[in-house]
C-alpha cells in the first residue's frame, strides 16, 4: 500500500495543492453567502431559489466550479488529515490511513462528477 | 615538533554499545507555539473534507429537484450548520493567510526562466486575486450580478 501511495504522490500533491489554493479561494465566497449570509437572512433566499441556482450550476462553467468546490477541498482535507495522523501516530499505520482517506476522497469525487453531470 | 593527532586516536579498541539515551520526543511537543500553528493548519483538513461533503450534499439535492433543494436550503439555518460554516470560514481564512501570505511567497522556483519576485509583491498579487474572486463569486451567489 505504501508503495502505491509513493507512486501516486505527484497526483496526490497536485490535488492537495489545488485544494489548498483554488479550494480556499472558492470556498471563501461560497461559505460566506450560501453557508452564512442566506441562512442568517442577510441575503434574501430568492437569490438562490431553485430556478436561479439550477441555471447558475447547470452550465459548463458552473458544473466545473461546483466540481472544484467539492473535490478539491476533499483532497486537501484527506492529505492534511493523513499528515496529522503521521504526526500523532508515527508512520506505522500511514499506509492504511492514507489509502482509506484517499479512497474516501476519490469516491466522493466520483459521486461529485455524477452529481454535476446529472444537473 | 607536534603534529595533528589521528582522529581515532582516543577511540576504544573495541566498539561498544553507546551509553547515550535513545532520542525521545518530549510529551509536550505539540504545545510549542510554532508546532501548534502547524498542527492547526493540518487540522483544517478535517473541516475542508467535511465542507466538500456538504457542498456535495447541496449539489445532489439541486439535481433531485425543487423540493429537495428547498429542504436542504432550509436545513442550512440549523445552528449546527451555521456553527460549522462559521468554523469553515475561520479555517479558510487561516489557511489562506498562512498559505498565500506566508508560504507561497517563499515557494517561488529559483534558477528557472521566471524572475523571482519580492515576497511582498507575490503576497499582494495572491491576496488581490483571492479578494477579487471572493467578491465576484459572492455577488453572483447573492444575486447582485
Amino acid at each position: 500500500m505504501k508503495h502505491l501511495l509513493l507512486k501516486l504522490e505527484p497526483v496526490i500533491w497536485l490535488l492537495f495543492g489545488a485544494g489548498l489554493s483554488v479550494g480556499t479561494m472558492l470556498l471563501t465566497g461560497f461559505v460566506l453567502v450560501v453557508g452564512l449570509a442566506i441562512p442568517m437572512g442577510l441575503v434574501p433566499s430568492e437569490a438562490l431559489d431553485y430556478e436561479r441556482a439550477h441555471a447558475l450550476a447547470s452550465n459548463g462553467f458552473g458544473r466545473l466550479v461546483l466540481l472544484g468546490l467539492i473535490a478539491l477541498p476533499l483532497w486537501k482535507g484527506a492529505h492534511h488529515v493523513r499528515s496529522l495522523s503521521v504526526d500523532f501516530n508515527g508512520g506505522d499505520r500511514d499506509g492504511v490511513v492514507g489509502v482509506l482517506l484517499y479512497t474516501a476522497a476519490a469516491l466522493c469525487s466520483l459521486i461529485a462528477i455524477v452529481a454535476v453531470v446529472r444537473l | 615538533m607536534t603534529r595533528a593527532a589521528h582522529p581515532e586516536a582516543m577511540a576504544p579498541p573495541k566498539k561498544g554499545p553507546t551509553r547515550t539515551a535513545p532520542p525521545q520526543i518530549p510529551g509536550s511537543w505539540w504545545g510549542a507555539p510554532r508546532i501548534r500553528t502547524y498542527l492547526l493548519f493540518g487540522a483544517t483538513g478535517v473541516v475542508y473534507f467535511l465542507a466538500g461533503t456538504v457542498v456535495l450534499h447541496l449539489v445532489w439535492a439541486l439535481g433531485k429537484g425543487p423540493d429537495a433543494w428547498a429542504k436542504v436550503m432550509d436545513d442550512l439555518s440549523h445552528p449546527l450548520y451555521l456553527a460549522f460554516h462559521a468554523l469553515t470560514l475561520i479555517s479558510v481564512l487561516f489557511v489562506g493567510i498562512r498559505a498565500f501570505g506566508t508560504m507561497m511567497p517563499k515557494m517561488q522556483p529559483r534558477g528557472g526562466p521566471l524572475p523571482v519576485l519580492a515576497p511582498g509583491l507575490v503576497r499582494g498579487l495572491i491576496y488581490s486575486a483571492w479578494a477579487a474572486l471572493t467578491l465576484v463569486f459572492s455577488l453572483i451567489l447573492a444575486g447582485k450580478i
